[in-house]
C-alpha cells in the first residue's frame, strides 16, 4: 500500500472525508465516540482498506459512506466493535457502486461484541448501480463463540484471560498495525 | 491416574442422552483406546472430561489423582494436568500461535516462563514436527492445514506437558509421513513422562500402529461393550462394529 493513515477518537464525535486517489489503508480507532465518515474512490483501480476498531461505554453511531466513483476500484471495510456496558451502539455501512464504475469490487465485513447485554445494531447496505460488480457484505452480533473461550480454556487459560486474548486480536486483527502508534487503545482495551 | 465412575450425560437442556453409566479407569503410563462407530459419544466423552458447558451430568464421577474434577472449571481441568487435542481445532483470528501458547505455559506453570527457553523449546518443538517456523507467527489455526492443526495441537502438548493426554481423532487430516511423525513425537514424550496416559479416541487402527495401545475399549450406546488389546482392533478393521459380539474381548457387563 502506498498510504497508511492511523486515525484515533477519544470520547468525542467527529467527522472524516477522504478522497482516494493511491492505494490507502486507513485504521481508525474509537474510544467510546461517534464518528461520520465519508470517502469517495477517485482513481481508476485504486484499493482501500478500511480498518475501524471501536471500544464502546455509553450510547453512540458509526456511520461510514464508501463512493465508489471510478471503475475497478476496489473496498475492504473491516469494523469490528465492543460495546462493553448496557448502552446502544449502532454501525451503518453503505457501500455505493455508480452507474458508470464496473470491475469493483466492494466488500463490507461488521462485527459487534456485546460484552453486557447492550443494544447494537448494524445496517450493512450496498448499493449496486452496475451489473459487473463484486459486492459482500456480513454482520454479527453477540459474545465470542464459547468455541473460542473452551479452546483457550482448555489450554490453562482463564476465561478472564481468554476474553482478554480475544479482544485483543478483534481489536488489532491486521497483521500491518504499527502497535507503537496506538499505544493510547491499547491501554484502553487493557481496562476492558 | 484418571478415573470415569458410572457417568451419565445429556446434552444440555435436552432428553438427549449420550453417555450411559460409563466406566473406565486409566493408571498411569498406560494406553488406551476407544473405539465406535459414528454416534456414539466417543467425542462427547472427551469433551465432557475436559469440562465443555454443552454437557449436563447425571450420575457418577471423574476423578484425576484420585480427586473429583467434576466440579472443576475447564482451565483448572488443564491447570491439572489433562489435555484433549482436538478433532478439529478451533481457529482464533488475531491470536497469534506464540502469544497463545506463551499464555497457556504461564498459566500452566503459575508463573512468567523465561522468553528465551521458551523459544528455544518451541523452535525444537517446531523441528521434531518439521513445521514452518513462520506459523508460530500466524493467527492461531488460521490457514493451516489439516496436518499442520494437528502438529499444532501436538506441539502445544510437548510445551505445555499434561499427564493425560485425550487424542480425539488424532488421523484425520493428516496424511501417512504426518502421521508418522506426529506419532513419533508422541511415543517420545510417553517415554520421557513415563506417568503420563494416553486416551486414543479413533475409528480406525492405523494409529495404532505407530502407538501400541494397552486397552482397546469398543463404545457402543453410551457404555463400553467390549474390551480387549491391539487385536481387538484389528478385528474390528476386518469385520467391522456389526459383528461386534463375534470378535474376541472380554465383554463388560454392567
Amino acid at each position: 500500500m502506498n498510504k497508511i493513515l492511523y486515525v484515533l477518537d477519544n470520547n468525542q464525535s467527529s467527522e472524516y472525508q477522504y478522497n482516494i486517489v493511491e492505494d490507502t489503508i486507513i485504521f481508525h480507532f474509537s474510544i467510546n465516540s461517534s464518528s461520520k465518515v465519508k470517502i469517495n474512490l477517485l482513481t481508476e483501480g485504486v484499493q482501500l482498506y478500511y480498518y475501524y476498531s471501536n471500544i464502546n461505554y455509553s450510547n453512540h453511531e458509526f456511520s461510514i459512506d464508501i463512493r465508489h466513483m471510478k471503475s475497478n476500484t476496489h473496498s475492504e471495510v473491516i469494523n469490528h466493535g465492543v460495546n462493553v456496558f448496557n448502552k446502544k451502539l449502532k454501525y451503518s455501512v453503505n457501500g455505493i457502486v455508480e452507474k458508470d464504475c464496473s470491475g469493483c469490487i466492494c466488500n463490507q465485513e461488521n462485527e459487534i461484541i456485546n460484552m453486557d447485554d447492550g443494544k447494537s445494531e448494524i445496517c450493512p447496505n450496498l448499493i449496486i448501480d452496475n451489473y459487473d460488480v463484486v459486492a459482500n457484505h456480513g454482520a454479527y452480533i453477540g459474545k465470542f463463540p464459547f468455541d473460542k473461550i473452551f479452546y483457550l480454556m482448555s489450554r490453562g487459560i482463564t476465561r478472564d484471560e481468554a476474553n482478554r486474548l480475544l479482544l485483543h486480536g478483534f481489536l488489532i486483527e491486521s497483521d500491518s498495525i504499527d502497535v507503537n502508534r496506538i499505544s493510547q487503545f491499547l491501554d484502553e482495551i487493557q481496562k476492558i | 491416574m484418571l478415573v470415569i465412575k458410572d457417568l451419565s450425560c445429556s446434552v444440555k437442556d435436552s432428553d438427549y442422552s449420550i453417555l450411559d453409566h460409563f466406566s473406565l479407569t486409566i493408571n498411569d503410563g498406560e494406553i488406551h483406546v476407544i473405539m465406535g462407530p459414528n454416534g456414539v459419544g466417543k467425542s462427547t466423552l472427551s469433551k465432557v472430561i475436559m469440562g465443555h458447558y454443552q454437557y449436563e451430568i447425571h450420575s457418577g464421577d471423574i476423578l484425576l489423582d484420585k480427586e473429583s474434577i467434576l466440579n472443576l472449571d475447564v482451565d483448572e481441568r488443564s491447570r491439572k494436568g489433562l489435555f484433549l487435542c482436538m478433532q478439529d481445532p478451533t481457529v482464533i483470528d488475531g491470536v497469534s500461535n506464540s502469544e497463545f501458547l506463551r499464555t497457556a505455559k504461564n498459566s500452566i506453570t503459575s508463573k512468567k516462563v523465561n522468553l528465551y527457553t521458551f523459544i528455544k523449546e518451541l523452535e525444537d518443538g517446531m523441528k521434531d514436527l518439521s513445521l514452518d517456523e513462520n506459523m508460530i507467527h500466524r493467527s492461531l489455526n488460521k490457514g493451516f492445514s489439516g496436518g499442520e492443526k494437528k502438529k499444532n495441537e501436538i506441539l502445544q502438548m510437548k510445551i505445555l506437558k499434561p499427564k493425560m493426554i485425550i487424542l480425539d481423532e488424532l488421523d484425520s487430516g493428516l496424511d501417512v509421513d504426518s502421521l508418522k511423525i506426529v506419532c513419533d513425537n508422541i511415543n517420545s514424550y510417553l517415554k520421557e513422562n513415563r506417568t503420563a496416559s494416553l486416551l486414543i479416541i479413533t475409528h480406525y487402527p492405523r494409529i495404532l500402529e505407530y502407538i501400541k495401545p494397552n486397552f482397546v475399549h469398543i463404545l457402543k450406546d453410551g457404555k463400553i461393550v467390549k474390551t480387549g488389546d491391539y487385536q481387538l482392533a484389528l478385528e474390528i478393521e476386518k469385520n467391522g462394529y456389526h459383528g461386534i459380539n463375534d470378535i474376541s474381548g472380554d465383554d463388560v457387563s454392567e
